[in-house]
Formats: C-alpha cells, structure tokens, sequence
C-alpha cells in the first residue's frame, strides 16, 4: 500500500460514508420535522417558548448547567428514567424542534431537567433551590443571580428571573404523534 | 561534555532515551534539524497547556465535593471551567503534542527533510492564539453546550487555517516527496491529518454556524466526538505506537501483513460509533442500531492491533525489555489503555449495559482510559525519545522521569477504576429505583481530587525535566542546520 494518494481517497470515502449514512439520512428523516398535534385539529406542540424562557436558556448555558445536567427522558426499557420521576414519557425528537441549541447533557451529577418544568412546584422553590441547595448535594449556589431585597431576604434579578422562567419552560408531559401520554 | 549533561541513569530502568548506545554527545541529524524548531514549539505548547489542564482538573475536582469552592465570581462556576479545562486538555494538550508527534513521525519515517518549516512553526502560532482568545471568550462570556465545540465559532475558523499550515501541509508535502516504502505509521498519521479539519468543519457547519434541526445537533456533535477520539488522537497514537515498539524492540511486528487490515476497518467503522452513544437519546432507532453495530465492529481493529503489539512484545522478553525503557514503558501503558478502552466501549454499547451506565461517571472513565492512559502516556513515551534528538541534550532528571511514570501511571489507573465502580455502582442503584439523591457517592469526588492532585504532581515533575532540557538545549540544532 504505497500509493500515498490512493490512501488519502479511501479515507476520503469512510469520512464520507460515516457521514453519508449518518447525518445525511438522519437529516433526510428528522431534517424538516416541526411542531405538530397529537390529534387531528388539536394544538400544536411542542409550545412556543415565552421570550424570558428563551433568555433564560442563555443564562442556562452560559453558567454550563449542562456539565451537570441532562434534558432527555429515555424510554422505559433503557435505563430508569420514568421510574425517577423524571419524565412521563420518554423524550422524542420533535420535542426539540424549536431549540436553537439543543442541551441534551451527557452527564448526570443533578437530575434531568427535561420535564422540570412540571414537576417544580413555584418559582419561589426554584429560587430557593439556586440561592442555597439542599445540604449535600453537589450543585453550589448562584449568588449573582439575586439581589437582597431591604428585608434582607435574596430576590431573583433579571438574570435570575429569566433564568427560573426557563427553567419552569421546561415540559415534556404533552402527548405528541410518537409518543402518547398514557391515559 | 559538562556535568550539568551527564546523561542519568534511573536504576532498574535501562539508560534514558536519547542518548545514544554508547558514551557521547548526542547528535542531531539532518531531518529531526529540518523539523526541531516546529515541533520544539508544539511540544513546549503542549506542556504548558498540559499545567493549565492540570491546575484546572483540581480547581473542577474539589468543586465537586465542595461546591461553595471559588463560587463567588459567575466565570468560575463548574460548568465554565470544567469545560475549559477539556478543551485545554484535548486541543492545547494533546492536539499540540500529536502536530508537533506527526511532524516528527514524518520526517523521520521518510527520511525526509522539511523545508519551510516555519509555515508549520506558523500554524502553531495561531493555533496557540486562537486556543489562548477562546478560552478568554468562554471565561468571559458563554459557551455552547456541545463537549469540545464549546469554543466560540471563530475560533474554529482559526483552527482550521492553523492545521492546515501544521499538519495538513506537511502531510501533503509528504506526499509529494519523490519515491519511498510507506510504514503503517504513515499511514495513521495521513488518515488522522486528514479526518480532524474535514470533520471538525463539517460539524462546525452543522452545528454552529447552520444549527441543523433539534436532536440532528446532538447527532452531528457524537459523530464528531468519536472521529476526534479515535480517528484524530486515537489514530495519532496508533501511529507512534506502530513507529516505537518495533523500533526500540529491534524487531518486526507481529503479523504486519494485517496492519492494513487494521487501518481501514478502523477508519471505517469508527466514524460510524457515534450513535453508540446516544443509546435511548431521542434519535431513530436505526441510527442508534448502527452505532452499536459500528461499535461491535471495532472487534477487528482491535484484535489486528492486540495480535501486532501484544504479539510482537510477547517474544524475545519484549515485555520486560519495554519495562526497562522509559520510552516503551509509557508506550506498552498506553496500549494495555488503548485495549481495555476499545474493549469496554464494544460490550458497553450493548443496549442494556449501556442503559446501567449511562450518564453516570462510567462513561468519564471510558473516556479517560482512551484519551489519558493511552494517547496522553503514548505522547509522553514519545517525548522521551524525540526531544533529546531535537536538543542535543539529555533528560536533566532520571528521578524526575521516575516521578513522572509513577504518579501518572497510579492517578490514571485509580481514577479510571473509581470512574467506572463508582459509575457502575451508582448506575445500578438507579436501575434499582433508588432516588437519585441517595446514588450520589461523596467517595468518588475526594478520590478524583486526590487523582487531580497526583497527576499536577507528575506533570510539573515532567514539565521540569522537559523545560530544563529545552532551555539548556545547546546551540547544536543549529549547527547541525548549518552543516
């Protein structure tokens, strides 16, 4: 095997068949996928998010929640996701569709967040939960994302109001065409 | 030859690599002169990134068992600079290292000597630059949520033209030299060159610059992943392993003949992995199944390699003729590494392993055993025997090298084995249903800070004894130019 260039074009050809085969029939499939109904005339999912969840999602990555968190529900027979609580379903891929950047996370220090939203019960608890974690547990406490209130009490600033809107955005318990919420 | 270059002798070790069989100054030939300044240069690059890295991996460590560590400013949160210290790690490190590694390999393979060197000494120098302004960036500022695409997008610009001047270049003139037997090794290096610009563009594209549609990202982005390790830093090494071991063994290779073998069924199928690792992501299952066929096709590569290495270091007491060389010490590690990692990716991309370990640290530790025990100890068996023939000089310190393999060897080997127990241990709680709270193990966080620790230790003991020389280094790379 000594033709130098014959070597460059069959590395040429597995580069292109890896990506041939992979991104261009996944983009031939899921390429032009967007929002629809669970059934016929019913409304379009998944939502539009708010504006404040949409700024809220920069503040997301920017403080790289991602490192320790994922956004993905995996179905029942791989891996225990439902069974955390985490998800009713598991995640399909138009429930992605209006994201810009998808931060789906390949690590799980914290919990997934891909249904956070529905199960947070107030803003008042997410605030609580990023000015001062539970005792024990590995995430630290987001200071710049409040002010103190003239009680002495931490308010959420815009970052952090944002911040909490996105994280409440955060809902995968609709029904769509893939996957049907059990009745 | 003056005292301060009186070669050491690390006892039970065999002479340090550089120095020529018997007593004398080293020489340097012609070619490793054509390439001593551009790879000095990426070598010395790569080491300083290799401190930042290190320093970063226990500032990372420590915040995960005490978070309120350094918490005060928003730019040194976890997320930041865990991300920072990966691509200091891939692209300052060990993308420095396999340039400065491939250029060498190169020239020396083809005896081939390099002129205009500067144009690659050039592509170091905006590689380095545009490192140095996209880490700044995502301290500053953000950073995007894909592993190693966290640099901002013109950065990547920066890094293309970069490896283009210092890798591509030179392959390409390789290429154009006159007539000449081809080695695997070249072969390796070749692919390498060739797949790191063409996919790190290609995902660029796809992700940043044209976001293709929702989970299409994360698709792109494992595609991307597993090129870079395998193809790029995985191949690299492959190619420096296929280069050291025959040569310093003074042997052939076992079954060479089915090297070629190896080569293309690890390009083939390597680039298809990357939806092994998506297993229950939202993506089509047929791609997810590809992945995993992929992966268990990465069976023939490895038992080609296992049968040339492992063969060839199983006769004539090749095993302890490597132990007593520093440079295949390193390079025997490396491919013990490279085994158990391409081994523990196939039974692990079967969907119900998978499904236990996934998300976990097992995957952290996978990742490491690829990256760190094999390509990074690979690199540093390399830079024993090359930067001596670069200087003219000799390694100041055997107990420093000593100090070098020990902590690097038992950080890597504790931290690998906490990884993937500590993965696996908290991933079966989970499948138990057991709360996520109470599978988080506050062991596994001390255990990576005292690695972290254990590996500056090795680094700064390695960066001491490769500066001393680099600094010392005599005039005699440029006589040897003038000559």
């Amino acid at each position: 095997m000594n033709n130098l260039n014959l070597i460059l074009a069959g590395v040429f050809s597995t580069v292109a068949a890896s990506f041939g085969g992979l991104l261009l029939a996944g983009h031939a499939q899921l390429g032009a996928l967007g929002r629809a109904p669970a059934e016929e005339g019913g409304p379009l999912f998944p939502s539009l998010e708010p504006g404040l969840a949409i700024q809220g999602r920069q503040v997301y990555l920017q403080l790289g929640c991602v490192a320790c968190h994922t956004q993905q529900v995996r179905p029942a027979g791989q891996g225990s996701d439902i069974a955390q609580g985490w998800g009713v379903r598991p995640s399909v891929a138009r429930d992605y569709v209006l994201q810009s950047q998808v931060a789906l996370g390949n690590r799980r220090i914290g919990p997934d967040l891909a249904n956070y939203g529905a199960r947070a019960k107030s803003d008042a608890e997410i605030a609580a939960h990023l000015s001062a974690p539970a005792a024990g547990s590995a995430m630290p406490a987001f200071p710049t994302l409040f002010n103190q209130g003239k009680d002495g009490s931490l308010q959420p600033n815009e970052r952090g109001t944002a911040l909490i809107a996105y994280l409440k955005s955060l809902r995968q318990d609709y029904s769509s065409p893939e996957a049907k919420l059990k009745q | 030859m003056s005292q301060e270059n009186q070669p050491s002798r690390p006892s039970g070790q065999g002479r340090p690599q550089g120095r020529p069989a018997d007593t004398g100054s080293p020489r340097i030939s012609r070619v490793d002169a054509s390439v001593a300044s551009p790879v000095k240069f990426f070598f010395a690059s790569a080491l300083l990134w290799l401190l930042v890295s290190s320093v970063l991996a226990v500032i990372t460590a420590v915040k995960l068992h005490l978070p309120g560590f350094l918490n005060s400013c928003e730019h040194l949160t976890f997320g930041r600079l865990d991300a920072i210290q990966r691509n200091v790690f891939f692209y300052g490190w060990a993308s420095n290292a396999l340039i400065g590694l491939n250029l060498w390999l190169l020239a020396s393979l083809g005896r081939f000597e390099f002129r205009n060197g500067w144009i690659a000494t050039l592509g170091g120098l905006i590689w380095n630059l545009a490192l140095t302004v996209g880490i700044a960036c995502v301290l500053i500022d953000s950073h995007n949520a894909f592993e190693l695409l966290e640099l901002p997008r013109g950065v990547a610009l920066a890094f293309f033209v970069a490896f283009l001047l210092a890798a591509l270049w030179p392959a390409v003139a390789f290429v154009r030299r006159p007539t000449g037997q081809v080695f695997v090794s070249q072969w390796y290096i070749l692919g390498a060159s060739f797949v790191l610009p063409v996919v790190y563009l290609l995902t660029q594209l796809m992700v940043l610059w044209c976001p293709t549609n929702g989970v299409l990202q994360a698709l792109v982005h494992s595609w991307f992943l597993q090129n870079f390790l395998l193809l790029w830093l995985g191949a690299s090494a492959l190619a420096a392993v296929y280069y050291f071991l025959p040569k310093e063994l003074g042997t052939t290779l076992t079954g060479y003949y089915l090297s070629t073998v190896g080569f293309w069924t690890l390009f083939l199928f390597a680039g298809w992995t990357g939806p092994a690792t998506l297993l229950g992501s939202p993506v089509p299952l047929w791609i997810q199944s590809s992945g995993v066929v992929a992966a268990v096709m990465l069976l023939i590569p490895l038992t080609i390699t296992s049968i040339n290495f492992f063969g060839t270091l199983s006769r004539d007491s090749g095993w302890t003729r490597a132990w007593n060389n520093t440079t295949l010490r390193f390079v025997a590690f490396g491919l013990v590494a490279y085994t158990l990692a391409i081994a523990l990716q196939i039974v692990f991309s079967a969907r119900s392993l998978n499904a236990i370990v996934r998300f976990t640290s097992f995957a952290a530790g996978q990742q490491q055993l690829l990256t760190y025990a094999f390509v990074s100890m690979v690199i540093f068996g390399a830079a024993y025997y090359i930067l001596p023939r670069l200087t003219g000089a000799f390694w100041p310190s055997a107990k420093l090298v000593h100090l070098h393999f020990w902590s690097c060897a038992l950080a890597v080997v504790v931290s690998v084995a906490g990884s993937l127990f500590f993965g696996w241990t908290q991933g079966a709680a989970l499948a138990a249903a057991k709360p996520f709270a109470q599978t988080m193990q506050p062991q596994e966080a001390l255990l990576s800070s005292a690695c972290a620790v254990l590996f500056l230790i090795g680094h700064v003991a390695f960066a001491l004894n490769a500066f001393g020389m680099l600094t010392t280094c005599s005039s005699s790379t440029e006589e040897a130019r003038q000559a």
